[in-house]
């Protein structure tokens, strides 16, 4: 009799550890870049779910149902960080985030620590709109930034999955490959933008701007996370009267009503960009991505 | 800049504390050259730490595990500090009727209604911060003005683990109950500037409790939660255990996700008994009820964002159901009715929709209803008589978002409490966020 037992508890350990052999690694991704990248790098070995669609701000979401009930599974989360989910990703951790996926854990990824974040030095006065004191966390549309996110990436699963170390490392030497080659063809490409003054809604482009070396002549919101005022979009006008912009960049979330106002006014055509991965028909994954933005950009 | 203000001050400073040992231009100058020395050490250390690249292969072969590049990733509510916050509220009201009465039930004090008047409504201060690797705590003191004094109350005051497996939660000392939606919601977040009639009467606003509650999000498709807990019973409806006594138990379940892109749905049921022979004082001490009063709630939720951005538009649709059941003895003091046998139920519901039609607009509307059972001969004429009346109350408001941490509102609601009573009640009101703000619940 005893031993029945002893067999039965040893099969049922058996299964157990051998389906989670096979399982795959559950990947938690805030916004579709970082789910985009998770493919890239944990091909089939890992099961991706995307919290936010490209039509919606990630800042303001909502801890819905549907994301603690994905939480709940996951392995690996991996969002922007600073600040940028505060408002959702906190309360998903709490309630259903396991004990490997809680504030710096190996489970735990947030893409912004790990590249150096732009305007981090601005006060933190919320007079000032809705500030991030530490530093802007839209890191994305800088390629480099995906380049060196990558490598922490693929150390996480490293040490997530370590069965399969080897198909991790080959699926990030094969991206890290390819995407070097790719930023060396994009910064050729777009070498002409360089000094381009553009337009912005938000401060979600800082680092395409950065990147590419474009001069942001305006901001259609009168301060970040306040929607744009008749007032401060007259005063914009009358600013870019002086330098001519070429385009006023906004992203798939934005309201367009303000961008279309001063296009009438002062015919800068307005330039919807994918923002992130599935902001448009044509930004199908990360290369496609900076393709579509690079190509839209430089459009004439 | 700084850094030269710094050095001629330090060199100032040496000089002058210390007379007795006067330092030789060379020596000085030997000073200067080592702090500009430290400072480039400094500076070189910095820029290393912000700049260096997570030079690919190294790092991601080394298999260990990655400290961030930049040393600023705690600037967040700093990390050794709570983040503290202080919600800020402000009120007008107006009501056309002298008495604020609902008539049937037996409100505490919380779940009346305001007082009239410009005023400041509650200020709340808010404490959170994880403790450690596995706790977290939150304490929220909430300071209100009730008829000329200023009341200091310890709303929510708990800990709860944040690293248990399996989708486990524990959650020690007081906080507001999982009982129905609104309940476990602090009153600056809601969408109206008062609760609905059936929280007031049955909750007396927000049930709040020294106790423990177990919590477990259940791996399944969609999303499921179940939840348990047992208090002191020391807040309306329970009246105070005595001993060592269990007061009040509470359980819960709840579902909810998505249809589609743009619709987010939660339906939940849960329950608060308050067993034993508890007692309730209400309306001042007016009555008095001693037995067992169990409340059921169903509740129901569903927000859809038209353009699938909820930031831009949004239509939230929110509902409760509430029935309790009462067995004990009522008694109204002052018409001497002495305590008369219980046992009956009582119910009510409101349904509410809020539509942000602007990404700084929003306008709702809310219907409640009660509905008061009925009353044993011997109360007949007591305050727990509601003369066959039903009380209802119909509200419309609308408000002004500036940012995520500002709202300004103006409400309206016509409230028939008791017979021949309507009430009509102007609110204006303003909620401002100052400092750390958690995130909010779905």
């Amino acid at each position: 009799m005893r031993n029945i037992i002893l067999m039965t508890l040893l099969l049922g350990i058996q299964f157990v550890s051998s389906t989670q052999a096979q399982a795959k690694v559950n990947i938690f991704a805030c916004a579709p870049e970082w789910a985009s990248l998770s493919k890239e790098i944990g091909g089939d070995l890992v099961k991706v779910y995307t919290a936010t669609k490209a039509n919606q701000d990630v800042h303001y979401m909502r801890a819905k149902p549907s994301l603690l009930a994905a939480m709940r599974k996951a392995d690996l989360v991996f969002c922007s960080g600073a600040s940028l989910e505060s408002g959702w990703l906190p309360i998903l951790l709490q309630k259903a985030g396991g004990p490997d996926v809680q504030a710096h854990t190996t489970g735990w990824l947030m893409a912004s620590d790990y590249v150096q974040k732009l305007e981090m030095d601005e006060g933190a006065d919320r007079g000032d709109g809705h500030v991030h004191p530490e530093g802007n966390p839209h890191v994305h549309l800088n390629p480099h930034n995906i380049t060196k996110i990558a490598a922490v990436l693929a150390d996480r699963l490293y040490q997530i999955d370590e069965a399969n170390v080897t198909t991790y490392s080959k699926n990030y030497e094969d991206f890290t490959n390819k995407w070097a080659q790719m930023i060396a063809q994009w910064e050729v490409q777009a070498k002409p933008l360089q000094g381009a003054n553009v337009v912005i809604y938000h401060k979600s482009w800082s680092y395409l701007v950065d990147w590419l070396g474009l001069n942001v002549v305006a901001a259609l919101e009168p301060k970040p996370g306040l929607p744009p005022t008749a007032a401060h979009l007259k005063t914009v006008l009358n600013s870019i009267e002086k330098n001519k912009a070429r385009a006023i960049l906004i992203a798939p979330y934005e309201d367009e009503k303000a961008a279309k106002w001063l296009h009438e006014k002062s015919s800068i055509p307005i330039l919807r960009l994918p923002y992130t991965v599935g902001g448009n028909n044509r930004a199908v994954d990360l290369v496609s991505l900076f393709d579509d933005t690079i190509q839209k950009l430089s459009l004439k | 800049m700084s850094k030269k203000l710094l050095l001629a001050a330090s060199a100032v400073a040496l000089l002058s504390v210390s007379p007795a040992v006067a330092a030789s231009d060379a020596e000085i100058q030997e000073m200067k050259n080592q702090i500009q020395q430290l400072q480039q050490k400094i500076g070189n250390l910095e820029a290393n730490q912000v700049s260096q690249p997570m030079s690919e292969k190294s790092a991601a072969a080394a298999g260990s595990i990655d400290r961030p590049a930049t040393a600023q990733r705690a600037a967040k509510n700093n990390s050794f500090n709570p983040g503290i916050g202080i919600v800020l509220n402000g009120k007008f009201n107006s009501f056309s009727s002298d008495e604020g009465e609902i008539a049937g039930f037996t409100t505490g004090e919380e779940g009346e209604r305001g007082e009239e008047g410009i005023g400041i409504d509650e200020t709340e201060l808010n404490f959170s911060a994880n403790v450690d690797d596995k706790f977290r705590g939150a304490a929220t003191i909430a300071l209100h003005e009730h008829e000329g004094d200023i009341e200091v109350e310890l709303e929510e005051a708990y800990v709860s683990t944040s690293a248990l497996p399996a989708g486990l939660e524990v959650k020690a000392g007081r906080f507001f109950s999982e009982v129905g939606y609104l309940n476990s919601h602090h009153v600056h977040a809601d969408d109206f500037a008062d609760r609905p009639l059936p929280n007031r009467v049955f909750l007396d606003s927000n049930y709040g409790d020294d106790g423990v509650q177990v919590s477990a999000v259940l791996p399944t498709p969609i999303y499921s939660e179940v939840g348990l807990g047992a208090f002191r019973g020391a807040d309306f409806p329970a009246g105070g255990a005595e001993g060592s006594d269990i007061g009040a138990y509470t359980a819960y379940g709840r579902v909810g996700g998505d249809v589609g892109d743009n619709t987010s749905w939660r339906l939940g049921l849960s329950t608060l008994q308050s067993d034993g022979g508890i007692s309730r004082e209400v309306h001042e001490g007016e009555i008095v009820f001693e037995g067992d009063s169990d409340l059921y709630v169903a509740d129901a939720r569903l927000t859809y964002a038209p353009t699938g951005n909820a930031q831009q538009q949004e239509l939230i649709l929110q509902g409760e159901y509430f029935h309790r059941d009462e067995d004990g003895t009522y008694e109204d003091v002052d018409a001497a009715t002495g305590a008369v046998a219980y046992d009956d139920s009582q119910s009510g519901w409101y349904a509410q929709s809020v539509y942000k039609f602007h990404p700084q607009w929003r306008a709702g509307a809310r219907y409640s209803q009660l509905y008061a059972g009925d009353v044993p001969a011997g109360l007949v004429g007591s305050e727990l008589d509601g003369e066959g009346h039903d009380p209802w109350s119909a509200t419309a408001m609308v408000d002004w978002t500036n940012s995520e941490f500002s709202r300004v509102r103006a409400q309206y609601s016509h409230e028939e409490g008791a017979e021949g009573e309507g009430d009509n009640q102007i609110t204006l009101q303003y909620i401002m966020s100052l400092g750390a703000h958690g995130a909010h619940p779905f």
